[in-house]
Protein backbone atom coordinates (compact mmCIF):
# COMPACT_ATOMS: atom_id res chain seq x y z
CA UNK A 1 0.00 0.00 0.00
CA UNK A 2 1.36 3.38 -0.94
CA UNK A 3 1.21 6.20 1.56
CA UNK A 4 1.56 9.85 0.55
CA UNK A 5 3.24 12.40 2.82
CA UNK A 6 0.82 15.32 3.18
CA UNK A 7 -0.07 17.98 5.75
CA UNK A 8 -3.06 18.01 8.10
CA UNK A 9 -4.25 21.53 8.90
CA UNK A 10 -6.50 21.75 11.96
CA UNK A 11 -8.34 24.92 12.90
CA UNK A 12 -10.45 25.09 16.09
CA UNK A 13 -12.52 28.16 16.84
CA UNK A 14 -15.88 29.81 17.45
CA UNK A 15 -18.66 28.45 15.26
CA UNK A 16 -19.58 31.74 13.65
CA UNK A 17 -16.43 31.86 11.50
CA UNK A 18 -15.65 28.19 10.98
CA UNK A 19 -17.83 27.52 7.96
CA UNK A 20 -16.29 30.54 6.26
CA UNK A 21 -12.83 29.19 7.05
CA UNK A 22 -13.76 25.81 5.58
CA UNK A 23 -14.92 27.39 2.34
CA UNK A 24 -11.96 29.73 2.16
CA UNK A 25 -9.66 26.71 2.61
CA UNK A 26 -11.24 25.10 -0.43
CA UNK A 27 -10.75 28.31 -2.41
CA UNK A 28 -7.09 28.26 -1.39
CA UNK A 29 -6.66 24.79 -2.90
CA UNK A 30 -7.83 22.18 -0.38
CA UNK A 31 -9.95 19.48 -2.02
CA UNK A 32 -12.27 19.13 0.96
CA UNK A 33 -12.65 19.41 4.71
CA UNK A 34 -14.20 17.81 7.79
CA UNK A 35 -16.10 19.80 10.43
CA UNK A 36 -16.72 18.47 13.94
CA UNK A 37 -18.33 20.08 16.98
CA UNK A 38 -15.98 20.09 19.94
CA UNK A 39 -15.87 21.33 23.54
CA UNK A 40 -13.06 22.83 25.50
CA UNK A 41 -11.55 25.67 27.39
CA UNK A 42 -9.18 28.35 26.15
CA UNK A 43 -7.79 31.76 26.99
CA UNK A 44 -10.56 33.60 25.12
CA UNK A 45 -13.55 31.35 25.46
CA UNK A 46 -15.12 30.26 28.67
CA UNK A 47 -16.23 26.69 29.07
CA UNK A 48 -18.60 26.01 26.29
CA UNK A 49 -21.94 26.64 27.94
CA UNK A 50 -23.98 27.35 25.30
CA UNK A 51 -26.50 26.05 23.17
CA UNK A 52 -28.49 29.07 24.25
CA UNK A 53 -26.21 31.76 22.94
CA UNK A 54 -25.05 29.68 19.99
CA UNK A 55 -21.47 29.91 21.28
CA UNK A 56 -20.40 26.56 19.90
CA UNK A 57 -16.84 25.55 19.06
CA UNK A 58 -16.05 23.79 15.80
CA UNK A 59 -12.99 22.04 14.42
CA UNK A 60 -12.18 22.14 10.71
CA UNK A 61 -9.59 19.78 9.23
CA UNK A 62 -7.98 19.83 5.78
CA UNK A 63 -5.55 17.35 4.25
CA UNK A 64 -3.45 19.15 1.66
CA UNK A 65 0.01 19.50 0.15
CA UNK A 66 2.47 21.68 2.09
CA UNK A 67 2.07 24.87 0.01
CA UNK A 68 -1.72 24.82 0.24
CA UNK A 69 -1.56 24.00 3.95
CA UNK A 70 0.72 26.94 4.68
CA UNK A 71 -1.49 29.15 2.53
CA UNK A 72 -4.53 28.23 4.65
CA UNK A 73 -2.69 28.83 7.93
CA UNK A 74 -1.43 32.21 6.73
CA UNK A 75 -4.91 33.25 5.62
CA UNK A 76 -6.50 32.16 8.91
CA UNK A 77 -3.89 33.91 11.01
CA UNK A 78 -4.18 37.18 9.08
CA UNK A 79 -7.93 37.22 8.83
CA UNK A 80 -9.09 35.82 12.16
CA UNK A 81 -6.42 35.67 14.87
CA UNK A 82 -6.78 39.24 16.03
CA UNK A 83 -10.40 39.23 17.11
CA UNK A 84 -11.64 35.66 17.31
CA UNK A 85 -11.02 32.72 19.59
CA UNK A 86 -9.14 30.47 17.13
CA UNK A 87 -6.22 28.07 17.27
CA UNK A 88 -4.61 26.48 14.20
CA UNK A 89 -1.86 23.94 13.71
CA UNK A 90 -0.15 21.81 11.11
CA UNK A 91 0.92 18.16 11.31
CA UNK A 92 2.63 15.68 9.02
CA UNK A 93 0.41 12.81 7.99
CA UNK A 94 0.76 9.74 5.81
CA UNK A 95 -2.35 9.42 3.71
CA UNK A 96 -3.82 6.42 1.89
CA UNK A 97 -5.01 7.35 -1.62
CA UNK A 98 -3.15 10.60 -1.05
CA UNK A 99 -3.27 11.57 -4.71
CA UNK A 100 -6.93 12.53 -4.14
CA UNK A 101 -5.85 15.43 -1.92
CA UNK A 102 -3.23 16.91 -4.17
CA UNK A 103 -5.87 18.93 -5.95
CA UNK A 104 -6.27 20.32 -9.35
CA UNK B 1 -31.03 61.77 23.10
CA UNK B 2 -30.86 60.50 26.63
CA UNK B 3 -34.38 61.89 27.02
CA UNK B 4 -36.00 58.51 27.20
CA UNK B 5 -33.31 57.40 29.59
CA UNK B 6 -34.28 60.20 31.92
CA UNK B 7 -38.00 59.91 31.33
CA UNK B 8 -38.39 57.28 34.02
CA UNK B 9 -36.92 59.54 36.67
CA UNK B 10 -39.90 61.92 36.96
CA UNK B 11 -42.16 58.91 36.78
CA UNK B 12 -40.59 57.33 39.82
CA UNK B 13 -40.68 60.66 41.60
CA UNK B 14 -44.43 60.83 41.05
CA UNK B 15 -45.12 57.43 42.55
CA UNK B 16 -47.47 57.51 45.48
CA UNK B 17 -47.37 55.06 48.33
CA UNK B 18 -50.44 53.32 46.96
CA UNK B 19 -48.86 52.86 43.52
CA UNK B 20 -45.71 51.54 45.09
CA UNK B 21 -47.59 48.95 47.07
CA UNK B 22 -49.44 47.94 43.88
CA UNK B 23 -46.11 47.45 42.11
CA UNK B 24 -44.83 45.35 45.00
CA UNK B 25 -47.99 43.29 44.88
CA UNK B 26 -47.56 42.68 41.12
CA UNK B 27 -43.93 41.74 41.70
CA UNK B 28 -44.93 39.21 44.28
CA UNK B 29 -47.68 37.83 42.05
CA UNK B 30 -45.16 37.41 39.24
CA UNK B 31 -42.18 36.14 41.20
CA UNK B 32 -43.98 33.34 42.95
CA UNK B 33 -45.11 31.60 39.77
CA UNK B 34 -43.46 28.54 38.20
CA UNK B 35 -41.83 30.29 35.22
CA UNK B 36 -39.53 32.72 37.12
CA UNK B 37 -39.07 30.17 39.89
CA UNK B 38 -37.72 27.62 37.38
CA UNK B 39 -35.32 30.29 36.14
CA UNK B 40 -34.13 30.91 39.70
CA UNK B 41 -33.76 27.17 40.24
CA UNK B 42 -31.49 27.02 37.18
CA UNK B 43 -29.31 29.84 38.52
CA UNK B 44 -29.04 28.25 41.97
CA UNK B 45 -28.22 24.88 40.45
CA UNK B 46 -25.31 26.29 38.45
CA UNK B 47 -23.99 28.28 41.39
CA UNK B 48 -23.87 25.23 43.67
CA UNK B 49 -22.62 22.98 40.84
CA UNK B 50 -25.83 20.97 40.95
CA UNK B 51 -26.66 18.20 38.56
CA UNK B 52 -29.49 19.54 36.38
CA UNK B 53 -28.68 19.13 32.73
CA UNK B 54 -31.10 19.86 29.91
CA UNK B 55 -30.07 17.93 26.78
CA UNK B 56 -29.21 20.28 23.96
CA UNK B 57 -31.56 18.53 21.56
CA UNK B 58 -34.47 18.96 23.97
CA UNK B 59 -33.63 22.64 24.33
CA UNK B 60 -33.61 23.06 20.54
CA UNK B 61 -36.86 21.12 20.22
CA UNK B 62 -38.55 23.29 22.82
CA UNK B 63 -37.28 26.45 21.14
CA UNK B 64 -38.77 25.21 17.85
CA UNK B 65 -42.11 24.43 19.50
CA UNK B 66 -42.27 27.80 21.27
CA UNK B 67 -41.44 29.77 18.12
CA UNK B 68 -43.86 27.74 15.98
CA UNK B 69 -46.58 28.10 18.57
CA UNK B 70 -46.12 31.86 18.93
CA UNK B 71 -46.13 32.26 15.14
CA UNK B 72 -49.07 29.95 14.51
CA UNK B 73 -51.32 31.39 17.22
CA UNK B 74 -50.29 34.88 16.14
CA UNK B 75 -51.27 34.14 12.54
CA UNK B 76 -54.56 32.63 13.65
CA UNK B 77 -55.50 35.60 15.83
CA UNK B 78 -54.30 38.00 13.17
CA UNK B 79 -56.69 36.39 10.68
CA UNK B 80 -59.59 36.94 13.12
CA UNK B 81 -58.53 40.51 13.74
CA UNK B 82 -58.23 41.11 10.00
CA UNK B 83 -61.62 39.54 9.41
CA UNK B 84 -63.26 41.75 12.04
CA UNK B 85 -61.50 45.10 11.58
CA UNK B 86 -59.31 44.93 8.46
CA UNK B 87 -55.98 46.61 9.03
CA UNK B 88 -57.46 49.53 10.99
CA UNK B 89 -56.42 48.28 14.44
CA UNK B 90 -53.05 46.90 13.39
CA UNK B 91 -51.30 49.55 11.36
CA UNK B 92 -50.68 52.00 14.21
CA UNK B 93 -49.08 49.46 16.59
CA UNK B 94 -47.07 48.10 13.64
CA UNK B 95 -45.79 51.58 12.87
CA UNK B 96 -44.98 52.19 16.55
CA UNK B 97 -43.06 48.90 16.59
CA UNK B 98 -41.04 49.83 13.53
CA UNK B 99 -40.31 53.26 15.01
CA UNK B 100 -39.16 51.82 18.34
CA UNK B 101 -37.20 49.10 16.54
CA UNK B 102 -35.22 51.87 14.85
CA UNK B 103 -35.02 54.16 17.89
CA UNK B 104 -33.88 51.74 20.62
CA UNK B 105 -30.56 50.77 19.00
CA UNK B 106 -29.74 54.46 18.51
CA UNK B 107 -30.59 55.51 22.09
CA UNK B 108 -28.68 52.48 23.38
CA UNK B 109 -25.68 53.31 21.23
CA UNK B 110 -25.62 56.95 22.34
CA UNK B 111 -25.88 56.09 26.03
CA UNK B 112 -23.23 53.37 25.80
CA UNK B 113 -20.79 55.42 23.77
CA UNK B 114 -21.19 58.87 25.30
CA UNK B 115 -22.27 58.12 28.88
CA UNK B 116 -20.53 54.78 29.32
CA UNK B 117 -17.48 55.72 27.22
CA UNK B 118 -17.43 52.30 25.57
CA UNK B 119 -15.71 51.91 22.20
CA UNK B 120 -17.66 52.30 18.96
CA UNK B 121 -17.65 48.57 18.28
CA UNK B 122 -18.67 47.60 21.82
CA UNK B 123 -21.42 50.22 21.91
CA UNK B 124 -22.80 49.19 18.52
CA UNK B 125 -22.53 45.51 19.41
CA UNK B 126 -24.51 45.91 22.63
CA UNK B 127 -26.96 48.27 20.89
CA UNK B 128 -27.68 45.53 18.32
CA UNK B 129 -28.68 43.19 21.15
CA UNK B 130 -30.96 45.80 22.76
CA UNK B 131 -32.46 46.92 19.45
CA UNK B 132 -33.72 43.43 18.76
CA UNK B 133 -36.06 41.43 20.96
CA UNK B 134 -36.29 38.20 22.91
CA UNK B 135 -39.12 35.83 21.97
CA UNK B 136 -38.89 34.13 25.37
CA UNK B 137 -39.46 37.43 27.15
CA UNK B 138 -42.53 37.79 24.94
CA UNK B 139 -43.73 34.34 25.98
CA UNK B 140 -43.25 35.05 29.68
CA UNK B 141 -44.89 38.49 29.46
CA UNK B 142 -47.82 36.98 27.61
CA UNK B 143 -48.28 34.32 30.30
CA UNK B 144 -48.14 37.07 32.94
CA UNK B 145 -50.90 39.19 31.39
CA UNK B 146 -53.05 36.11 30.84
CA UNK B 147 -52.71 35.32 34.53
CA UNK B 148 -53.78 38.84 35.44
CA UNK B 149 -56.93 38.40 33.30
CA UNK B 150 -55.86 41.11 30.87
CA UNK B 151 -54.86 39.17 27.74
CA UNK B 152 -52.88 41.16 25.20
CA UNK B 153 -54.19 42.17 21.79
CA UNK B 154 -54.14 39.19 19.47
CA UNK B 155 -51.64 40.60 16.99
CA UNK B 156 -48.71 41.00 19.40
CA UNK B 157 -46.74 38.09 17.84
CA UNK B 158 -46.79 40.04 14.56
CA UNK B 159 -45.13 42.92 16.39
CA UNK B 160 -42.47 40.56 17.78
CA UNK B 161 -41.47 39.54 14.26
CA UNK B 162 -41.45 43.16 13.07
CA UNK B 163 -39.22 44.09 16.00
CA UNK B 164 -36.63 41.37 15.53
CA UNK B 165 -34.69 42.69 12.52
CA UNK B 166 -34.44 46.49 12.22
CA UNK B 167 -32.68 47.00 15.56
CA UNK B 168 -29.85 44.62 14.72
CA UNK B 169 -29.55 46.02 11.20
CA UNK B 170 -29.37 49.66 12.32
CA UNK B 171 -26.83 49.05 15.08
CA UNK B 172 -24.60 46.96 12.82
CA UNK B 173 -24.71 49.43 9.93
CA UNK B 174 -23.97 52.24 12.39
CA UNK B 175 -21.11 50.32 14.00
CA UNK B 176 -19.64 49.17 10.69
CA UNK B 177 -19.77 52.67 9.21
CA UNK B 178 -18.28 54.37 12.26
CA UNK B 179 -15.51 51.86 12.78
CA UNK B 180 -14.61 51.63 9.06
CA UNK B 181 -12.38 54.69 9.35
CA UNK B 182 -10.59 53.24 12.37
CA UNK B 183 -10.06 49.99 10.53
CA UNK B 184 -8.64 51.50 7.37
CA UNK B 185 -6.29 53.67 9.45
CA UNK B 186 -5.12 50.56 11.24
CA UNK B 187 -4.72 48.66 7.97
CA UNK B 188 -2.59 51.51 6.59
CA UNK B 189 -0.44 51.51 9.73
CA UNK B 190 0.19 47.76 9.73
CA UNK B 191 0.46 47.44 5.94
CA UNK B 192 -2.06 44.62 5.84
CA UNK B 193 -5.10 44.73 3.57
CA UNK B 194 -8.40 45.92 5.12
CA UNK B 195 -10.39 42.94 6.26
CA UNK B 196 -13.54 42.45 4.23
CA UNK B 197 -16.74 43.43 6.00
CA UNK B 198 -19.28 40.68 6.47
CA UNK B 199 -22.21 43.03 7.06
CA UNK B 200 -24.29 41.73 4.16
CA UNK B 201 -23.75 38.13 5.14
CA UNK B 202 -24.58 38.87 8.79
CA UNK B 203 -27.82 40.68 7.94
CA UNK B 204 -28.86 37.87 5.61
CA UNK B 205 -28.28 35.39 8.43
CA UNK B 206 -30.40 37.43 10.85
CA UNK B 207 -33.31 37.62 8.43
CA UNK B 208 -33.11 33.96 7.41
CA UNK B 209 -32.18 32.74 10.91
CA UNK B 210 -34.25 30.15 12.72
CA UNK B 211 -36.26 32.46 14.95
CA UNK B 212 -37.52 34.72 12.16
CA UNK B 213 -38.11 31.90 9.69
CA UNK B 214 -40.11 29.84 12.19
CA UNK B 215 -42.06 32.66 13.76
CA UNK B 216 -42.81 34.64 10.58
CA UNK B 217 -43.29 31.45 8.58
CA UNK B 218 -45.80 29.97 11.03
CA UNK B 219 -47.52 33.35 11.26
CA UNK B 220 -48.23 33.12 7.54
CA UNK B 221 -49.20 29.44 7.85
CA UNK B 222 -51.59 30.23 10.73
CA UNK B 223 -53.06 33.21 8.88
CA UNK B 224 -53.64 31.38 5.59
CA UNK B 225 -55.03 28.24 7.17
CA UNK B 226 -57.43 30.21 9.37
CA UNK B 227 -58.67 32.16 6.35
CA UNK B 228 -59.11 29.21 4.02
CA UNK B 229 -59.61 26.06 6.07
CA UNK B 230 -62.93 24.96 7.48
CA UNK B 231 -62.89 25.46 11.28
CA UNK B 232 -63.46 21.78 12.01
CA UNK B 233 -60.39 20.73 10.06
CA UNK B 234 -58.39 23.53 11.64
CA UNK B 235 -59.31 22.55 15.22
CA UNK B 236 -56.66 19.80 15.79
CA UNK B 237 -53.85 22.19 14.82
CA UNK B 238 -55.29 24.86 17.07
CA UNK B 239 -55.58 22.37 19.93
CA UNK B 240 -51.97 21.25 19.50
CA UNK B 241 -50.42 24.70 19.48
CA UNK B 242 -52.82 26.35 21.91
CA UNK B 243 -53.56 23.39 24.23
CA UNK B 244 -55.21 25.88 26.61
CA UNK B 245 -51.72 27.20 27.28
CA UNK B 246 -50.84 23.93 29.00
CA UNK B 247 -48.13 22.59 26.73
CA UNK B 248 -46.74 26.06 26.07
CA UNK B 249 -46.36 27.04 29.71
CA UNK B 250 -45.03 23.65 30.69
CA UNK B 251 -42.24 23.61 28.15
CA UNK B 252 -41.59 27.28 28.89
CA UNK B 253 -40.67 26.18 32.43
CA UNK B 254 -38.13 23.71 31.04
CA UNK B 255 -36.79 26.40 28.72
CA UNK B 256 -36.44 28.89 31.56
CA UNK B 257 -34.68 26.28 33.66
CA UNK B 258 -32.04 25.98 30.93
CA UNK B 259 -31.87 29.78 30.62
CA UNK B 260 -31.26 29.90 34.37
CA UNK B 261 -28.44 27.37 34.06
CA UNK B 262 -26.76 29.50 31.38
CA UNK B 263 -27.41 32.80 33.16
CA UNK B 264 -25.88 31.28 36.31
CA UNK B 265 -22.67 30.64 34.39
CA UNK B 266 -22.67 34.22 33.18
CA UNK B 267 -23.20 35.73 36.64
CA UNK B 268 -19.48 35.46 37.26
CA UNK B 269 -18.92 37.84 34.34
CA UNK B 270 -20.95 40.58 36.08
CA UNK B 271 -17.85 41.64 37.99
CA UNK B 272 -15.90 41.87 34.75
CA UNK B 273 -18.37 44.11 32.95
CA UNK B 274 -18.51 46.75 35.68
CA UNK B 275 -21.26 48.80 37.34
CA UNK B 276 -22.09 50.95 34.31
CA UNK B 277 -23.25 48.02 32.22
CA UNK B 278 -25.24 46.59 35.14
CA UNK B 279 -27.03 49.93 35.52
CA UNK B 280 -27.49 50.13 31.75
CA UNK B 281 -28.99 46.63 31.63
CA UNK B 282 -31.67 47.68 34.10
CA UNK B 283 -32.33 51.38 33.40
CA UNK B 284 -32.29 51.24 29.59
CA UNK B 285 -35.03 48.56 29.47
CA UNK B 286 -37.08 50.61 31.96
CA UNK B 287 -36.74 53.71 29.78
CA UNK B 288 -37.51 51.83 26.57
CA UNK B 289 -40.32 49.97 28.31
CA UNK B 290 -41.93 53.20 29.51
CA UNK B 291 -41.69 54.73 26.04
CA UNK B 292 -43.17 51.57 24.52
CA UNK B 293 -46.03 51.43 27.04
CA UNK B 294 -46.82 55.06 26.25
CA UNK B 295 -46.61 54.74 22.45
CA UNK B 296 -48.43 51.40 22.60
CA UNK B 297 -51.26 53.10 24.47
CA UNK B 298 -51.37 55.92 21.90
CA UNK B 299 -51.46 53.31 19.13
CA UNK B 300 -54.50 51.71 20.73
CA UNK B 301 -53.12 48.65 22.51
CA UNK B 302 -55.00 47.36 25.56
CA UNK B 303 -53.50 46.98 29.05
CA UNK B 304 -52.12 43.50 28.42
CA UNK B 305 -50.93 44.59 24.97
CA UNK B 306 -49.05 47.62 26.34
CA UNK B 307 -47.42 45.45 29.01
CA UNK B 308 -46.25 42.82 26.53
CA UNK B 309 -45.24 45.51 24.03
CA UNK B 310 -43.10 47.24 26.68
CA UNK B 311 -41.53 43.89 27.57
CA UNK B 312 -40.57 43.04 23.99
CA UNK B 313 -39.26 46.52 23.17
CA UNK B 314 -37.16 46.61 26.33
CA UNK B 315 -35.84 43.06 25.99
CA UNK B 316 -32.50 42.23 24.44
CA UNK B 317 -31.82 39.52 21.89
CA UNK B 318 -29.37 36.79 22.80
CA UNK B 319 -30.03 34.33 19.99
CA UNK B 320 -30.14 36.25 16.71
CA UNK B 321 -27.86 39.16 17.62
CA UNK B 322 -24.63 37.53 18.95
CA UNK B 323 -23.51 35.75 15.76
CA UNK B 324 -24.44 38.76 13.61
CA UNK B 325 -22.42 41.09 15.83
CA UNK B 326 -19.54 38.64 15.92
CA UNK B 327 -19.36 38.57 12.12
CA UNK B 328 -19.75 42.29 11.54
CA UNK B 329 -17.94 43.84 14.50
CA UNK B 330 -15.32 41.26 15.49
CA UNK B 331 -13.49 43.79 17.66
CA UNK B 332 -16.51 44.10 19.98
CA UNK B 333 -16.11 42.08 23.16
CA UNK B 334 -18.89 39.45 23.19
CA UNK B 335 -18.69 39.01 26.98
CA UNK B 336 -20.08 42.53 27.45
CA UNK B 337 -23.13 42.16 25.23
CA UNK B 338 -24.04 38.61 26.20
CA UNK B 339 -23.63 39.28 29.92
CA UNK B 340 -25.76 42.43 29.66
CA UNK B 341 -28.50 40.73 27.64
CA UNK B 342 -28.57 37.37 29.37
CA UNK B 343 -27.32 37.89 32.93
CA UNK B 344 -28.76 41.36 33.58
CA UNK B 345 -31.66 42.40 31.36
CA UNK B 346 -33.32 39.02 30.85
CA UNK B 347 -33.52 38.11 34.57
CA UNK B 348 -34.51 41.68 35.41
CA UNK B 349 -37.37 41.61 32.92
CA UNK B 350 -38.58 38.18 33.96
CA UNK B 351 -38.57 38.94 37.67
CA UNK B 352 -39.24 42.68 37.96
CA UNK B 353 -39.57 44.28 34.53
CA UNK B 354 -42.81 42.69 33.39
CA UNK B 355 -44.87 43.63 36.49
CA UNK B 356 -43.34 47.12 36.39
CA UNK B 357 -44.34 47.50 32.72
CA UNK B 358 -47.81 46.36 33.72
CA UNK B 359 -48.02 49.18 36.25
CA UNK B 360 -46.50 51.63 33.75
CA UNK B 361 -49.16 50.63 31.22
CA UNK B 362 -51.87 51.24 33.81
CA UNK B 363 -50.25 54.55 34.73
CA UNK B 364 -50.29 55.84 31.13
CA UNK B 365 -53.99 54.97 31.01
CA UNK B 366 -54.13 51.69 29.10
CA UNK B 367 -57.18 49.55 29.84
Amino acid sequence: MQLYPLKLVTVVGEAVIMEDIAEEGVKLGATGYTITEVNGHGSRSARNVASTTGARTLKVEFVAPADVAVGILTHVSHQYFEHYAVIAWLADVQVVRGQNYIGK
Amino acid sequence: MTDSFLAVVPMWAMLTGEQLSRILESLERNLLTPIPLCFVLGIICTRIHGGIKIPKELYYSIAIFLLMSIGFMGGHELAHEYHAHGVSTIWKPALATLFLGCLTPITSYLVLHYVGRLSIADSAGIAAHYGSTSAVTYAVANSFVEQTQHPANSFLPTLVTILECPGIAIALVLGAALSARERSAKAAATGRPVKESKLGEALYEVITGQSIMLMAGLLVVGFISTMFMDPKGFQPFYDFFQSKGMLFRGVLCIFLLEMGLVAGEKLGDLLKVGPFLVAFGILMPLAHGFLAAYLGHLAGLNLGGCTVFAAIVSSASYIAAPPAVRLTLPEANPTLSITAALAITFPFNIAFGIPIYYEMAKWVGAQ
